[in-house]
Formats: C-alpha cells, structure tokens, sequence
C-alpha cells in the first residue's frame, strides 16, 4: 500500500492508532467476492497506489453555501478540514479529530463501535487517521439547526479523502446532522472517499442523520456509520446515493438498551456504470428495542444497485420490532439489483419481516400520463420522483425534504 | 352544420394478444357531433377507445383511421393527446405518490409546448382547477391527494372529468364516464361535460344506459357487437335498447 505519505505532527497515540489500523489491513486487504458482506460489489477498479492526499495548504474557493438551507456549517475541501464555522458554539463542541485525540474523553468512544478487523475500509481509514471530527452534544441540549459536514471536491487529482468523525450525544440531546458529499471540479475526476461514522447516542437522545453523496461519476466512495443507541434513544437515518463509480454506505446500529429505536432509510438513483451498494446491520442486543428500514432503488443503463440487510436479534430478547423492505425499479435491461436480506433471530417474541420487490415502470401508469399529453420522458421522470418522494414522508424536517428533492 | 370529418375509421381490425376484437370496424365522427355506442359486455368498446389512444399491445392489422385529416396511426400516445384526442377510461389507474395537481400541470405544459406556446401562469392554472373542481363537487383536498388512489368509483369519474375540463379536447371518448356515479354526481357531471360542448368539439360516449344519453343528448346512437357497429340510428334507438336489449343484435350476427 503507497499512498504517498501525509504531513501530520508526530503524536504517539495517533502513531499507534495508525499502525494498529496498517496491520489490520495488511491482514485483510481489499475485500473480495469471498467476503460475504462483500459479496456483490468488486472492487477490482480500486487501484489504492492511484491515490494521493492533498497538500494541507490547497486554496479553497469553498465558502459559498451550498446547502439552500441554515445550518452550522463545516467543509471539508478535497479530504482536509478548511472552514469550520461551529468552533465557538457553546453546547455543541467541535473539534478536528485530531486535537481531540490528545484528550482521554474521545478515546473513550474512537474504534469503540466496531472491530476493525472485520472492516477493512475502517482498518485502511485508522492507518491514514488524521482528517474529521469530533462532535459533543451537550447533556438536554436540542439543536435549533442542522450541523453540516460539507465535504467538497474541487481538483481533478486522484485524491484520498480520509475522514473519521466521532459524534456524541449526550442524554437527552437532540441533532440533525447532515453529509454532503459533491465534486465542483472536472466531472471525471476520481478520487475515493473513505468514511467512518461513529455515534454514540445517549439516554433519550435523538440523532437525525441525512446523507447525500453525489460524488462525481469516477469516484469511489466507502463510507461505514455506527451507531450505538442507549435507553429511550433514536437514530434515524437517510441516505441518498447517487453519484460515483461505486459506492457503499453501510449502517451498524446496536440497540443496547431499551426501547431504542432506529429508521435505517435510503434511496439509490444510479445509471451509466455505477455500483451502489446499501449495507445494513441492525443488531437488538436487547429487550423492546424497534428497528424499521426503506431502502428504495432505481437503476438505469448497466448500473448495479446492491442491498444487503441483516437483523439481527440476541438470544434471551422479547419484545421486539424489526422491519425491513427494500423496492427497486430498474429502467434498462442490462440494469441489475442483488439483494441479500438476513434474519438472524435467536429469541421467540419478536415481530419480523423483511421484503424486497424489484420491477419495471408500470405500463398502465405510462399510458395514463401519456394519455394526457405527458411526454414519455416526463412520465418516467414523474414516476420515478413519485416512487422516491415517498421516502421523504418520515422526514420531519420541510428544509431537508426539500433539500433532499433537489438531487 | 359543419360536415368536417374529425375522426374517420375505415375497416379497422385490431388485436389483443393475437386475439382479433375489433372486425372491420366503420365510422366517421364529423365536428359538433355526439356519437352514443352501446354494446354488450366483451364487446370490444374498450378495446376500440385503447386502440384509437395508441396504447400499447393493442396491434391494428388493418384499416386506416384519420384524426383531423392525418394518420392516427402515425402518432405515439402522447402526440394523439396533443393532437386533441382524449379518453375518460373506464378504470383509471392509480398512480400513488402524483397528485392530480402536478400531473394535470405537466400536461397542460407538455402540450402547449409541442404548440410552441409558453408555460402556464400558475395562478391561471390553480384558479382554473379550482373553479371546475367546484362545478364538478370534488374537494379541493382531491386535487392534492394521489391521483385515483383510494378514491371512489365515482370520485375516479369526476376526477376523470375534471381533467377533460381542464385539457379541453377536440375529441373526447367517454368510456363508461356514468358508472360509478350516483344520481345527483351523474347530473354534476353530465351538466359539467355539456358545458365543453361547442361546434367544433366532439364526442364518442360508450354507455351501457340510456340515462346518460338523456343529459347528453346524442346525434347518432351505435350498436357494437362482436367487433363491429351492427345498427345504427338517432336517440331512439337508445330507449328502443333499453326496453329489448341486445338479444336480436348479437343472434343477427353470430
Ligand atoms: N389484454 C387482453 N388480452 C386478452 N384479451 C383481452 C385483453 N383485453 C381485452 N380482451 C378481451 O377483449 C374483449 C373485449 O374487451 P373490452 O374490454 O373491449 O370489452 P367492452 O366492450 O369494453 O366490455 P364492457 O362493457 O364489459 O366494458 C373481451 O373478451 C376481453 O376479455
Ligand atoms: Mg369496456
């Protein structure tokens, strides 16, 4: 592995973080078709000696808002912190990754979630630790608007963006925090973004996360999110795939204590020939715990959508809800969806199901649009926005909804 | 009046999944004229108005049909409509997620931009919706809900209607536009589509009763068995159907 080396202050406990991410790696490598939470998506287009990191001192042209929406917000330019508008904030603390690993209290939650062994994306990202953030909100405290993290691309160089963000909320806390992912440079550039997401979600807290990548049409774009949800608490999620070469964003939720719930929901619209790929992994590792998950696709040309879905539901649990259902449309012959849902289900009162249906546009909605005058493209184009919008119903949030039918 | 062909069929044979429906079908609608065909179920009075739209599976095999002078045949779905051609379907389909609002906008601008004309006002367009949704009944909360989901047979017909209204067709082809309604919605409606009438607009009402025919009155009534129109005759012949059915057309021809 070679990605040319990066500039960061010698620290040792980033230095060791960094070796322990190099080896796990090193013992894992690149996932392969052999791999089952890879099974579907290949990554034999993923050359990571291709990649380079930006120099930290690149100008930036970013501070334009991009979002049509008010939020504190945080860019990221070409995989490198540049503007960081929530420094000041008095209940929400933002710092750089970084700076906080210095402190005993985010090594308390950094690699906590997940074992970085079965991760291989999350191994490479610890060996390249520098970039991202960590986040606290304070104990009852309810955001008034979104934090954004806006991770902005503007060269064509083939670069590594590397980010590790750590966010807690602390009991009772409320916050919507939104992912935009977008390329402002030359439309063929191809740079991998690679993504862990750590949460740690306290008593009767809630986290709303929106997530939008619409990385160029090249790009790679690996992106882990854990969430660990205590009593009473909520993760609720969306995200919207539409952009690069081959993408995955995959959800680890546990549901640690009772009556934690979680909405796992997502949508990926995808043509030429792009993969995307929706991993989920909801684990009730307890009693009355609640889990439901939307994942809808559409797919044109020779685009794959990937779904693969697991609940899992620990022994000595009652009590529990677990839904599942993904609906795909695909609008071209040579477009393909596989779908891998998984039930591992180890106690006897527990509520459920899981589905997928995957079909073509309904010929007799054609021909009625078309009866009144609707060209053909703008009837595909109205059944395919109808088909998505209605994943926009559980969002509560009308400044994000319309944010979210923009793409 | 006016003898201006709008809509002439000559021996139109068409099919469904190899199975031929419509047998050297004959009729020529001029303009200002209400044509009534009646038939009996399995007909192919359906078939006749998907064929006439152009949807697909529905083969014509032979015969010619001629809309304001050019080739129907020529046309896809969406230039017929533009063209003028409309059609109140038997069973609309439901379409969640779409509200009638933003379908009826999408055609209407489809259509006056394939007529080189700019797009709609917006205003004009809601306060246009609004008023005919009150003329037909409909709650302005139908306009916003999915189209045709989880409404009643007769709220499919108004909302059918609504959009005849609103797209003012030169032809338009009422299949079963009365079923589903109740006595007062059949009169609403009735008295709704009476009010588009003028000389240059015409219409084809397939019905099975003759209380339609009564608000919409017709000039030529249609018997349609087996795939094609076996008698014709005024109003009279409707009341005539009435009483006797279809009994001594379809013996006459098998
Ligand atoms: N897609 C199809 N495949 C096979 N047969 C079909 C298809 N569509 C229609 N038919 C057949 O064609 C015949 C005519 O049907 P059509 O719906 O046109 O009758 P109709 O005159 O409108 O009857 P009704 O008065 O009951 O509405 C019927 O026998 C019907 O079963
Ligand atoms: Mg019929």
């Amino acid at each position: 592995m070679s990605i040319s080396e990066q500039h960061t202050v010698l620290n040792p406990i980033l230095e060791t973080l960094r070796q322990k991410g190099n080896s796990s790696f090193a013992k894992q490598g690149l996932p392969t078709s052999k791999n089952e939470s890879f099974k579907y998506t290949k990554f034999r287009e993923l050359n990571l000696d291709n990649f380079v990191f930006a120099k930290q001192e690149h100008k930036c042209c970013c501070n334009e808002h991009k979002l049509g929406f008010d939020a504190y917000e945080i860019v990221f330019c070409n995989g490198k912190l540049c503007h960081n508008h929530c420094s000041g904030l008095d209940k929400i603390e933002v710092l750089p990754l970084i700076d906080a690993i210095k402190d005993k209290t985010s090594q308390k939650y950094l690699n906590k979630s997940f074992d970085m062994d079965n991760f291989p994306f999350a191994a490479l990202n610890n060996a390249y630790l520098e970039q991202g953030l960590f986040i606290r909100v304070a104990k009852d405290y309810v955001s008034d608007k979104p934090l954004a993290l806006v991770y902005h691309l503007v060269a064509n160089e083939k670069y590594f963006c590397n980010i590790h963000n750590v966010v807690v909320l602390e009991n009772n806390a409320q916050l919507d925090l939104v992912e935009y992912y977008y390329h402002a440079g030359d439309i063929k550039a191809e740079y991998f973004n690679n993504v862990v997401n750590e949460f740690f979600i306290s008593k009767n807290a809630t986290l709303n996360h929106y997530k939008v990548q619409n990385d160029a049409f090249k790009a790679f774009h690996i992106a882990l999110n854990v969430a660990n949800v205590k009593q009473n608490g909520r993760y609720d999620s969306f995200c919207l795939q539409k952009g690069a070469l081959l993408a995955r964003n995959e959800t680890v939720v546990k549901l640690l204590e009772e009556k934690a719930q979680t909405e796992v929901n997502g949508a990926y619209v995808i043509n030429g020939w792009a993969t995307a790929d929706t991993s989920t992994y909801i684990e009730h590792l307890h009693s009355e715990t609640y889990s439901n998950q939307l994942v809808k696709g559409v797919v044109g040309d020779y685009a794959k959508g990937v779904f693969q879905g697991k609940i899992y539901i620990a022994p000595d649990t009652a009590k529990i809800n677990g839904y599942q259902l993904h609906k795909a449309l695909l609008l071209s012959d040579d477009a393909v969806v596989n779908v891998k849902p998984e039930l591992e289900i180890f106690a006897d009162d527990v509520k459920c199901s899981h589905g997928s249906t995957c079909g073509e546009i309904d010929k007799e909605q054609m021909f009625y649009l078309r009866s009144r005058g609707i060209s053909e493209q703008n009837a595909k184009q109205i059944l395919i926005t109808a088909f998505i919008n209605e994943l926009f119903n559980k969002i509560s949030n009308p400044n994000i909804i319309s944010w979210l039918k923009s793409f | 009046m006016d003898k201006t062909p709008l809509l002439e069929i000559e021996d139109l044979c068409a099919q469904v999944d190899n199975k031929e429906i419509i047998k050297n079908f004959n009729l020529t609608i001029n303009k200002g004229e209400i044509h009534a065909i009646m038939g009996p179920n399995g007909a192919g009075k359906s078939t006749l108005s998907y064929v006439l739209c152009g949807k697909d599976g529905y083969e014509v095999t032979s015969g010619n049909i001629r809309f304001k002078g050019q080739n129907l045949l020529d046309m896809n779905v969406e230039q017929r409509a533009r063209a003028g051609l409309f059609l109140i379907m038997q069973h609309p389909v439901e379409i969640p997620g779409v509200s009638a609002t933003t379908f009826l906008k999408h055609a209407v601008n489809d259509i006056r931009k394939a007529n080189n004309l700019p797009e709609i006002e917006t205003m004009d367009f809601i306060k246009d919706i609004k008023n005919i949704s009150r003329n037909l009944n409909l709650d302005n909360d139908m306009l916003k809900r999915s189209l045709n989901v989880s409404f009643s047979g007769g709220e499919k017909k108004r909302m059918e209607a609504l959009q005849m209204s609103v797209l003012k067709p030169c032809l338009s082809i009422l299949d079963e536009a009365d079923s589903g309604l109740d006595i007062d919605a059949l009169k609403t409606v009735a008295k709704q589509i009476n009010s588009l009438k003028d000389e240059h607009k015409s219409m084809l009402v397939i019905t099975h009763f003759q209380r339609l025919l009564n608000y919409i009155e017709p000039d030529f009534v249609h018997i349609f068995a087996n795939g094609r129109i076996v008698k014709s005759g005024d109003k009279n012949l409707a009341i005539e159907l009435e009483q006797n059915g279809y009994s001594q057309y379809i013996k006459e021809n098998a």
